[in-house]
């Protein structure tokens, strides 16, 4: 269990949630990998405020965890108005805006 | 708690406990990915969140543990589960073929692995390749002075963003009056 090994688990965790983000087309799930995203960011700015011993990372997580929540409250938001107006959450159809 | 617990010599417990929770960590993001429902990924999201919390706990910061319970938990994701009640959604999303799964595969891939090289980069002349024990983890009480006093203009600004997301999330999901 070494710095190593944290870091290793948040860069799988991030390509697991990447590669869902692309992966899927429903918006509610988009949503969920971009919590997965920021999650094993998370995870190893952590690993790096304990090796380092600094309070910095765990300050940084902090940030992000309001940031997240503010986005997370804006994007359902927004999947809200989208299935008010389209009546669907699948983005492959809704694609108004790739020209 | 943080004087044996956290100290530089590990344990064999900790590192069993480790792979088990960063096994289940990895499982949980992948049954995100691949469960049809959205409700089921809500559902999955919400192990994950716990398995991390449980490895925030492992790492010295039981303060993020708890506050990942209560944010993300709590709240993030009850507001999922309220959207997803709320919508209704009846049809499954329709899984894209393999070569799309292996195109979406690649960028992602690519993506890590830029940022193991970078931080391999930013990190060389450190000495990690020891394989180095963590060090004990700082405090909360130093934590707590650390935000309140260096990082309190980030603070504060993070408070006026929630603010202003909150009030957007509600002027945008609201449905448009008539033009009077």
């Amino acid at each position: 269990m070494t710095l190593y090994s944290f870091v290793g688990l948040g860069l799988i965790l991030f390509a697991v949630g990447a590669a869902g983000f692309f992966l899927r087309r429903n918006a509610v799930v988009l949503l969920l990998c971009i919590e997965i995203m920021l999650n094993a960011v998370n995870l190893i700015f952590a690993a790096f405020a304990r090796y380092l011993y600094g309070t910095e990372g765990q300050v940084f997580i902090f940030i992000i965890m309001t940031v997240a929540a503010a986005e997370a409250a804006v994007g359902l938001g927004i999947i809200i108005a989208l299935y008010g107006s389209h009546r669907t959450l699948d983005m492959s159809i809704i694609k108004e805006l790739k020209g | 708690m943080s004087a044996d617990f956290c100290g530089a010599r590990e344990g064999i417990m900790e590192t069993v406990i480790f792979w088990t929770l960063s096994t289940l960590a990895v499982v949980a993001a992948l049954a995100v990915v691949f469960f049809k429902k959205a409700i089921n990924g809500v559902m999955s999201l919400l192990a994950f969140m716990l398995v991390l919390a449980g490895l925030y706990v492992l790492m010295g910061a039981p303060l993020v543990a708890f506050f990942q319970v209560i944010v993300y938990v709590g709240a993030v994701l009850v507001l999922f589960v309220f959207v997803v009640m709320l919508l209704n959604l009846k049809e499954a999303s329709v899984r894209k073929p393999f070569a799309a799964l292996a195109g979406a595969a690649i960028p992602a891939v690519l993506s890590a692995v830029g940022v193991a090289a970078l931080a391999w980069l930013a990190l060389g002349e450190r000495t990690l390749a020891k394989g180095a024990f963590l060090p004990p983890a700082p405090g909360i009480r130093q934590l707590a002075v650390d935000l309140f006093t260096r990082h309190l203009l980030i603070f504060e600004l993070t408070s006026v963003l929630l603010f202003a997301a909150a009030v957007g999330a509600i002027v945008i999901s609201r449905k448009e009056k008539k033009e009077s």
